[in-house]
């Protein structure tokens, strides 16, 4: 047996060697080009497409959305960071290109009222539920005329419905 | 009793009612919403030029070189029918105030493929004063544009007196020259 790499099987090493490597790099590239595009649709999800009507810059195909996305995707690549890329859309339009209302002054009722108002609706349930407990506890009243009226209805027998408040048989 | 049981449910569905019809009513909100550059300066706006204002106005438009000038900004697109409306009132008034030292500035905007359709526009309404083309919506963007068209009224000072949303009127026109060249 030869001890020695002939040309040919050197040749073939090489290739295969640069081959692998260069899927590597391809890998590597293609993934950091997902990675930057996630990031460009994250951000984007964020903002309002200014000519439409309730989508997202991320959801939407309008030319502005589009250009709005390439900012995005030139400004990531440049390293700013998600902040300073809202503000910069911020500074032309306002807290209104902002999908979410900013924690600060009167936005904050945007943030605060659903959770008083769901605080306030448990209060009510748990209120009512133990009003209702209470009266489904409650003995029934009812006058001698109502029992024989029922058990007229019914055809039953006097032992059947039993006086309001001495537990009925079952 | 019974009455008192409704009064609580009934409130409820009153103010939700009430909710619901003020928001039909209110038209639409995006036009309330009011310019960040309001009572500021304007942004800055360079562009290239059509063809037709090369020859008076060089190639390319920076609204920086006409400081000092009252300005009216009018962004509109080839696809959108009010921006038809209000080209004749635009050129009109651009024809009586032309000089009077206001400049009137078009921005065809929003319209990626859209630069022989502009052309055409600025054809059939023979506007005159510069008009470019804003091919990836970037100027609109750095204007804070919600849509076409929009008109920003600009004094001498470069301060931004209003942002008309919607195809301008004569009585827009009148009230805004007037106020620009007080």
């Amino acid at each position: 047996m030869n001890r020695y790499l002939s040309p040919r099987r050197l040749t073939r090493g090489v290739l295969v060697t640069v081959a692998l490597a260069l899927a590597v790099i391809a890998g590597a590239a293609l993934a950091q080009e997902v990675q930057l595009e996630t990031r460009v649709f994250e951000i984007a999800r964020q903002l309002r497409c200014p000519t439409c009507v309730s989508e997202s810059v991320s959801d939407s195909s309008a030319p502005i959305a589009q250009q709005m996305r390439e900012i995005i995707q030139t400004q990531l690549v440049e390293g700013r960071s998600d902040t300073e890329i809202l503000a910069y859309f911020q500074t032309r339009y306002g807290d209104w290109i902002l999908l979410d209302p900013p924690k600060r002054g009167v936005h904050l009722v945007a943030w605060l009222l659903p959770i008083i108002v769901g605080v306030l609706a448990i209060g009510v349930v748990a209120l009512l539920a133990r009003r209702w407990l209470a009266n489904s506890r409650r003995p029934i009243e009812a006058s001698p005329e109502e029992l024989a009226r029922v058990r007229r209805q019914l055809g039953t027998t006097s032992t059947q419905v039993e006086e309001p408040g001495t537990g009925g048989q079952n | 009793m019974k009455l008192q049981r409704l009064l609580i449910p009934l409130a409820a569905v009153a103010l939700l009612g009430t909710l619901f019809v003020f928001g039909l009513l209110r038209g639409a909100p995006d036009k309330d919403i009011a310019s960040v550059y309001l009572g500021n300066a304007a942004p800055g706006l360079q562009m290239a030029l059509y063809e037709r204002y090369q020859p008076e106005y060089g190639a390319t438009l920076d609204i920086a070189e006409h400081a000092g000038k009252p300005m009216v900004v009018n962004f509109w697109a080839s696809w959108c029918l009010p921006c038809y409306q209000e080209a004749p009132i635009l050129q009109e008034y651009w024809r009586q105030y032309e000089d009077s030292g206001v400049l009137f500035v078009g921005v065809h905007t929003q319209n990626r493929e859209g630069y022989a359709a502009g052309r055409d526009f600025l054809s059939q309404f023979g506007l005159t004063f510069p008009n470019g083309f804003d091919p990836d919506s970037a100027i609109s963007i750095d204007w804070g544009l919600y849509g076409v068209p929009e008109t920003f009224f600009i004094d001498a000072s470069g301060q931004v007196l209003l942002k008309h949303i919607g195809p301008v009127t004569p009585e827009v026109m009148d009230e805004q020259l007037r106020a620009m060249l007080r």
